[in-house]
């Protein structure tokens, strides 16, 4: 729909402005509920917290506005550091090993398996799952004292002496989770990676299979930069997802112990609902926010000079 | 090509395998909903039941609430998922194929706030579904979840809809269809993939969503699925097999969304989803 | 099937309709309706209230004083928050018994109870207060009162009720104290608790144990005989180390958090008592007397002395009703925390009723509160397991015979410390004592920091 194209570059008249604002708006009608709604619900609360992010902000009694004080607050705040930490661990993780498997388990059940929609189903079950839900059966898996963990890798493999807390433990307590996000996050990448994989144009292995050249060599120069944009977006997404992370760590181990496992957005929660103190809380969210921004900046630039 | 079948039967060995360790948890979870007695911390862990049982299902069916929270479910996420679908779709299609003053700026100002997590706004959003007075009402989780997605949608579908052949829309405007007619009776049927996946997805997102669900509901007759879990196993403590077999019931929606457009979903995030 | 656009939007339009006509219909609150007075027996209705075993009467607190309205003429809905299980046997006879008799009472008022989990329950009443949207009744924990108080969200009922004083006159001093804060008192007690000794008594007789301990000297031979029995079995378990967990030990070695006004905890969180009681938990940790779910991973406590693995815990009188539901062949021995140099001490729990300052019916409120501390419901409440605060009502022949070693131990019992920042002062205390443990740092040198972290807290 080029017919309503753009004023040229010069700049219009008020007269051309006000007819080009006129031809184009059925389309602002058009895109009037969704936008509408969008504000009303979204960029309507994001102002209201950007706001309250500039106050003490009190429940019932009137907020004394502190200016950046709670931002201030933050980057003094060696919790703030430790989640960011945290989050960052987490996210480089999971990312990884999303990648990794998701891709892995991809090219598998792009090959024409027998019972291969039926395989996809099993490994997309976990995706589907809910966090409540898969969060509670790995903290049976990993209870301290009898969990099916401890009882593989102590009773029946011999690889430990005794029994770990996994997510009583400070060492291990983070990655123990981050191993859960990885299981819930391998069908979702797999069925992203299968999309771009068949978008792969097969001549390019036909020819290449003329030419001789092996597995390897026909995944490294043809597979992977034919899926470039596939891995890019799956980057950025699992990305947002993997600083997202909140659910399954509230419910495995609350941030604890000792801190150890407190994310970004456990510990802006627990500002907010347990300390009270939501001027703060909101200011950590647009710090998280302008963090997650800048790194999805960052990935797509180099999504975009590298990948493709 | 005894090699070639040979090497399936190898992957499929490995695929099986990688499927069997994958869904271990959930042999976990059903060995635990199927057996008869609570005390389910046993060593070595039972996957098969020793005693068999669906007096679990049965229970949680029964118990009360549960089954209303199953409905309530339904009735939030269908029309939270069918209103978030029409109006991504509708706006990636007046992203992708017009060009207005503005457009480049408001779809980046949508896609800017993909980076706000959505925990964030709960507070300001309480506050504004009790000036709407959708407090306790089933409204204001279909509203939150229809446009928590939206962004994210949006950025799927509108490489979808840029990518539709010009001449198919300039036949339209021949005719003299408006931006409406367009919509509706070229674009969409050709985005049947890309709806089916932005369809899974926010039904997803609707049906397993839990801490707006819990701020925003006060009257347990209203109360979702995840929220009625979490209850369920506040409150009965130790009974594990009667909360996973809850659980259990709760997946099986998703399942048979899945399955109903699981056909399109790969093809509709390949088209779509995979555009920078 | 390839023109799915138009017949896919017209179902999805139709079951959009559909829902949302059926989510509005929903929506709108239910009220149930008060049940009919007559033909309703309950147990409070029935139950004749017996004089207390001092004999001197008590005013029958649940009829209104004078200058109140007759209870025909209030009418209205109150909401009741509690953190109660929805399957327990608290909220079945709230929800069963006592609401149903009120109602009786006051056939113009009908009251909402919603029983929510503990920690939901603080969210919720968090979101309600910004929002607007609180109950008008709420069953509140002890240490939240302070900080609710300081939100301005708390009706002061001192001021609000004539009969205060009158009411506050005919409960136990120290729950009483948990309502007060800057000047004014908040709220009033609903029931107490603390914590004692459990003992299972197979796991005793397999040790060949026969009397409970009384000091911490014979605690420690206890828990030495029972991890005698074999690996993974421990002589006691606890399930965590915040204060509500370590305080009985650290005040039973005459230890404290802090001075007695509440304004510093230098010498006192890190000092001799304190550093005692750690470095005591974590001798007997690493001598396998003490479970290590301690530190945190673990199966809840109660499994550990149901199932046999771990022979006492330090619980509360909630326990036994729901002891005999999951383990029915659990005999338990009580007694109080064993005494060290501080004496037998433990630490104060409970519940505070406190009126909501948004409350839009303050007069059905304060009926039902009143009604709640009346001896009849507190009495009820007591079957199952909820201390009643009403002084006459202390060694009463219907209440169970476990809550004696309860009373017992609540005369030397003590509160936590009365702080909007308590939360903190609590985090900061089981993370420096689970340090400790751990081994991480020196038991001195992790109480010294949380001292500085509590000075902090504890600053106005």
């Amino acid at each position: 729909m080029t017919s309503l194209a753009s004023g040229s570059r010069a700049a219009p008249t008020g007269r051309r402005r006000r007819s080009q604002l006129r031809r184009a708006l059925p389309i602002y009608l058009f895109l009037l509920p969704g936008l509408g709604l969008y504000a009303l619900w979204m960029l309507y609360p994001l102002a209201s917290a950007l706001f309250m992010s500039f106050f003490d902000w009190q429940l019932v009694r009137a907020s004394p506005f502190v200016g950046f004080e709670n931002y201030a607050r933050a980057f003094a705040d060696p919790l703030f550091w430790r989640a960011l930490v945290n989050s960052a661990g987490y996210t480089v993780v999971t990312v990884a090993g999303q990648l990794v498997l998701g891709l892995g388990v991809a090219l598998l059940l792009h090959e024409r398996l027998p019972l291969r929609s039926f395989l996809r189903l099993i490994y997309y079950l976990p995706v589907i799952t809910s966090w409540v839900v898969v969060s509670l059966i790995f903290v049976y898996l990993y209870n301290g004292q009898s969990g099916a963990l401890n009882w593989l890798l102590v009773d029946v493999l011999g690889f430990l002496q005794r029994d770990v807390a996994w997510l009583a433990e400070p060492a291990t307590a983070l990655w123990a989770v981050a191993a859960l996000g990885i299981w819930k996050g391998i069908g979702w990448t797999m069925v992203v990676f299968l999309a771009g994989l068949q978008g792969v144009p097969q001549e390019l292995y036909e020819a290449a299979a003329i030419d001789g050249a092996g597995r390897w060599p026909r995944f490294r120069h043809i597979t992977l930069p034919s899926i470039a944009r596939t891995t890019g977006f799956l980057l950025v997404a699992l990305t947002l997802g993997g600083l997202s992370v909140f659910v399954s760590i509230f419910v495995m181990t609350q941030g604890g112990p000792l801190n150890s496992s407190e994310v970004l957005l456990t510990y802006m929660y627990k500002q907010a609902f347990e300390r009270l103190d939501l001027g703060y809380g909101a200011a950590l969210a647009y710090i998280f926010a302008a963090v997650f921004f800048l790194i999805a900046l960052v990935e797509l630039w180099f999504v975009r000079r590298r990948l493709t | 090509m005894t090699t070639s079948r040979g090497r399936l039967a190898v992957l499929f060995v490995v695929a099986a395998m990688g499927a069997l360790v994958s869904s271990l948890p959930f042999f976990y979870m059903l060995g635990i909903a199927f057996e008869s007695h609570a005390l389910v911390l046993k060593q070595p862990p039972t996957f098969l039941p020793e005693q068999p049982t669906i007096n679990n299902f049965v229970r949680a069916v029964t118990t009360a609430g549960f089954g209303r929270a199953f409905l309530n479910s339904v009735i939030v996420s269908v029309p939270a998922t069918a209103l978030g679908v029409l109006l991504s779709s509708m706006l990636a299609f007046g992203f992708a194929r017009f060009h207005f003053p503005g457009n480049r700026l408001l779809f980046y100002s949508l896609i800017l706030t993909l980076t706000v997590p959505a925990l964030v706004l709960i507070i300001p959003q309480f506050v504004l579904i009790r000036q709407l007075g959708l407090f306790n009402t089933h409204w204001a989780l279909i509203f939150v979840y229809a446009v928590g997605g939206l962004a994210f949608n949006v950025f799927l579908l509108r490489g979808f809809f840029e990518d539709m052949p010009q001449e198919l829309f300039e036949a339209a405007i021949v005719d003299g269809a408006n931006v409406w007619q367009t919509f509706r009776f070229i674009a969409l049927p050709l985005a049947k993939p890309a709806i089916a996946t932005v369809t899974i997805f926010t039904f997803l997102g609707s049906w397993d969503e839990f801490t707006w669900a819990l701020t925003a509901l006060q009257n347990p007759d209203l109360y979702t699925l995840p929220v009625a879990l979490r209850f369920f196993q506040r409150a009965f403590g130790t009974e594990w097999g009667l909360v996973f077999a809850a659980s259990t019931i709760a997946v099986i929606p998703v399942v048979i969304v899945f399955l109903a457009f699981q056909r399109h979903f790969v093809s509709g995030l390949m088209l779509g989803g995979t555009k920078g | 099937m390839q023109s799915i656009g138009h017949p896919w939007l017209r179902w999805a339009a139709l079951l959009s309709t559909l829902a949302l006509v059926t989510a509005a219909c929903t929506a709108t609150p239910v009220t149930t309706p008060a049940p009919a007075p007559t033909g309703q027996p309950t147990a409070a209705a029935t139950s004749t209230p017996v004089a207390p075993a001092t004999g001197t009467p008590t005013a029958p607190t649940a009829a209104p004083t004078a200058s109140e309205p007759t209870p025909e003429a209030i009418s209205g809905t109150v909401t009741y928050w509690a953190a109660y299980d929805q399957v327990g046997p608290e909220f079945r006879t709230m929800s069963e018994v006592v609401i149903p008799a009120f109602q009786a009472q006051y056939p113009g008022v009908t009251v909402d109870l919603q029983g929510i989990p503990y920690d939901d329950l603080r969210q919720r009443l968090i979101t309600g207060i910004a929002g607007g949207e609180v109950p008008d009744l709420l069953r509140a924990d002890i240490i939240w009162v302070p900080e609710f108080a300081e939100q301005g969200a708390l009706l002061a009922l001192d001021q609000e009720m004539e009969d205060f004083d009158e009411l506050a006159g005919q409960v136990f001093e120290g729950p009483l104290s948990t309502n007060f804060w800057e000047g004014q008192y908040y709220g009033l007690p609903l029931d107490t608790n603390t914590r004692v000794l459990f003992a299972n008594r197979a796991v005793m007789e397999e040790a060949g144990l026969t009397e409970m301990p009384t000091t911490v000297e014979e605690f420690e031979a206890m828990m030495a005989a029972i991890a005698e029995l074999g690996p993974e079995r421990y002589g006691y378990a606890e399930g965590g180390t915040g204060a509500w967990n370590v305080l009985p030990w650290i005040w039973s070695f005459g230890g404290a958090l802090t001075n007695d006004d509440y304004t510093t905890s230098s010498g006192f969180v890190n000092g001799e008592g304190t550093v005692a009681a750690v470095t005591k938990l974590k001798e007997w940790l690493d001598a396998g007397y003490l479970s290590p779910s301690i530190l945190g991973g673990g199966s809840p406590t109660s499994e550990d002395i149901g199932g046999g693995r771990a022979g006492t815990v330090l619980e509360g009188p909630w326990m036994p009703p729901i002891f005999e539901a999951q383990f029915p062949e659990l005999e338990t021995e009580l007694a109080p925390v064993p005494a060290g140099p501080g004496g037998s001490a433990s630490v104060v729990g409970g519940e505070d009723i406190v009126v909501f300052a948004q409350t839009q019916n303050k007069e059905a409120a304060l009926a039902f509160l009143r009604f709640l501390l009346s001896e009849e419901v507190q009495l009820e409440m007591g079957k199952v397991g909820q201390m009643p605060v009403l002084t006459s009502l202390s060694g009463h022949a219907e209440l169970p015979d476990y809550f004696d070693t309860f009373s017992q131990q609540l005369e030397t019992a003590r509160a936590r410390t009365p702080h909007p920042n308590w939360p903190l002062i609590d985090e900061a205390l089981g993370n420096a004592v689970l340090e400790a443990l751990r081994g991480d740092k020196p038991v001195q040198q992790a109480l010294d920091d949380a001292a500085a972290t509590i000075d902090g807290l504890l600053q106005p």
